[in-house]
């Protein structure tokens, strides 16, 4: 990625920033039917273990076109499930964001996040009460849509991504 | 993840006797609080199970080509499974003879030798000792030097259909007699690929929870659990169906519809400890005038109408100790501690099957399973609720004894169940109480 340039990219960094701590605040305040309407039409949300290989081959942690998206949102939203019973609160904290001309008036946002997740409820129980930061390099590839930025594609690439997992049954 | 094992908290009673542990009757069938979280019962695990038995260790088809390794765990041992220059397959402790380090530092590659990080040791692909560097000198070994022969081998590998297992003991009788019935249901599985071989391609999921390795063990055969684990599950089959890319894996859009679905098949327990589960196809002739009808077609040429139900069909296993096969993945567990233990998910494909069928079926999986998916998150959040349960010691027994008076024993040993029953899981404690026992 090139240096930064408003003229190439058409799009602001501090526009970027606020579209990403927006998306972000949406995702911590559970407002998940708005989060979804951050998307595409066509937008993916993805956490590869491998990005370098293809995906239709190679399992994701998540890989969800619009309808996978929705139910994940559903599920979450509406179907209690153990792994969320209690459910879990996050913060998103949102650095190093760059910007860069992605073409075809896509732009390409990067950010690191440090997620903080924590399961609420009765905390001398497993699982709940303890605060787990989930460390990640973010890539929002963002299109305008009648004037207004929407996400095609959300990369996020956990530095721990092909290891041992727990519970990631939220939203990041 | 980092981890650390948060093992056990309350010290032995006193002498393992498997009897105090594992309650049989004629109606009843209950196994001790203990069983599950008592260290001491983990340690004697450790040499009475896991370096007796075959240990499941890894797929020829993560291994092709002569030098190509991955790493694995027998029990506690850390082995390199490797592929020497005549395609055999060499399984090796994971420790150099010389000081004890760790030889081989990634999951998997591909290496001419081994080299100790620490004096320069060399050990070739089949774990000979190639070389020990500045040998000679009056600071270097004596010419009496008693230098061992390499890295040291495990006694006993077998391969069945790819599958490599590998045992501690030199003793242990052959993997066909090990496997027993549950090679049938293999055979299943893999003869779903036209050639009858899969291969493992994708990276696998590798989740690690809180709670003992046999809660797994019993669970990925256990029909009891699925409409109240998976209550959610089911409620987004009712909702998305097959559109979110379930691939047909997940039968039944109501709760009503999946119970009469996992109310067929049948179950057994086998006596070398396997659990299994089956269900064959009621109507091939659905699935030969279907969407995928070429590819049924192709098997019912291979296989005849008998079989094609049966290949076709869904089936679960749980390979004792730490093996199980279930829709188009292999499952490993590892125990770590007594409440710890790591799973790991070879999504696997069928060699010769349409490309819509395996990439299919990946997505199916992915839906399902992973540490993000709307399946095995719950499973082992309730196994971690399992184990902080038996810290409440004053109640002491778990009771498995579903189905028990409709299974029957059959002349090699097996025992045959209803779906929904315990058969499976008291043939895996049977097994554990025999190997427990024999001290």
């Amino acid at each position: 990625m090139g240096a930064y340039d408003p003229e190439v990219a058409g799009l602001t960094r501090d526009e970027a920033e606020a579209f990403v701590y927006r998306e972000a605040r949406l995702i911590d305040d559970l407002e998940l039917e708005e989060w979804l309407r951050l998307f595409t039409e066509d937008g993916i949300y993805w956490i590869p273990i491998d990005d370098s290989k293809p995906v239709e081959w190679n399992t994701s942690l998540v890989y969800d076109p619009p309808l996978r998206r929705e139910e994940r949102v559903y599920h979450l939203l509406h179907v209690p499930f153990p792994a969320q019973a209690p459910r879990s609160r996050t913060v998103h904290l949102v650095s190093n964001v760059e910007v860069a001309a992605g073409g075809d008036d896509a732009f390409t946002v990067r950010s690191n996040q440090v997620v903080y997740e924590v399961r609420q409820g009765d905390f001398r129980q497993v699982g709940l009460g303890e605060v787990r930061p989930i460390v990640a390099r973010v890539e929002h590839v963002l299109r305008r849509v009648d004037g207004e930025l929407r996400i095609a594609l959300k990369k996020i690439l956990l530095i721990d991504r092909e290891m041992s997992q727990s519970n990631l049954t939220f939203i990041i | 993840m980092a981890v650390t094992g948060l093992a056990a908290r309350a010290p032995a009673r006193g002498d393992l006797d498997p009897d105090d542990l594992v309650l049989e009757g004629p109606h009843t069938y209950r196994v001790h609080t203990r069983a599950y979280t008592d260290p001491a019962v983990f340690e004697a695990e450790m040499e009475r199970i896991f370096s007796r038995t075959w240990v499941y260790i890894g797929h020829e088809s993560e291994i092709p080509h002569p030098g190509d390794y991955k790493t694995a765990h027998i029990g506690r041992q850390p082995v390199i499974v490797s592929r020497g220059d005549g395609g055999e397959i060499h399984v090796l402790v994971n420790r150099c003879v010389h000081r004890g380090s760790v030889v081989c530092r990634s999951p998997r590659g591909t290496a001419n030798y081994f080299r100790c990080p620490y004096h320069g040791w060399v050990y070739g692909k089949d774990g000979s000792l190639a070389g020990i560097a500045m040998r000679e000198g009056d600071s270097g070994y004596s010419e009496h030097f008693a230098a061992p022969a390499g890295l040291m081998r495990v006694p006993s590998v077998a391969t069945y259909r790819g599958l490599i297992f590998a045992s501690f003991n030199p003793e242990v009788p052959s993997i066909e007699q090990h496997l027993g019935r549950a090679a049938f249901l293999i055979d299943n599985k893999i003869d779903q690929s036209p050639v009858g071989e899969i291969a493992l391609r994708s990276d696998p999921y590798v989740v690690t929870y809180r709670g003992n390795w046999k809660f797994q063990a019993e669970n990925i055969v256990d029909g009891y659990h699925f409409t109240f684990v998976h209550e959610g599950f089911i409620k987004l089959q009712e909702r998305y169906g097959d559109s979110t890319g379930d691939f047909g894996v997940h039968r039944g859009r109501s709760m009503a519809e999946v119970r009469r679905i996992r109310a067929r098949g049948v179950s057994w327990g086998c006596s070398q400890g396997h659990g299994l589960s089956a269900k064959p196809v009621d109507q091939i002739e659905s699935l030969l005038d279907g969407r995928l009808g070429d590819y049924y077609r192709e098997l019912l040429e291979r296989h005849g109408p008998e079989r094609l139900a049966w290949i076709a069909g869904s089936g679960a296993m749980s390979i004792f100790p730490n093996l199980g096969i279930i829709h188009h993945q292999i499952r490993v567990w590892r125990p770590l501690a007594p409440d710890l233990t790591e799973v790991t998910v070879y999504p696997y494909e069928l060699r010769g099957a349409p490309d819509e069928i395996n990439q299919g079926w990946l997505r199916s999986q992915e839906r399902f399973y992973g540490p993000a998916g709307h399946g095995m998150p719950d499973d082992v959040e309730i196994f971690a609720l399992n184990q902080q349960g038996l810290d409440a010691s004053a109640v002491d027994w778990l009771i498995l004894e579903r189905g028990i008076d409709s299974e029957r024993r059959d002349e090699v040993g097996d025992y045959e169940g209803l779906p929904s029953g315990e058969t499976p899981q008291r043939a895996f404690w049977r097994r554990w109480k025999r190997l427990m026992a024999e001290g």
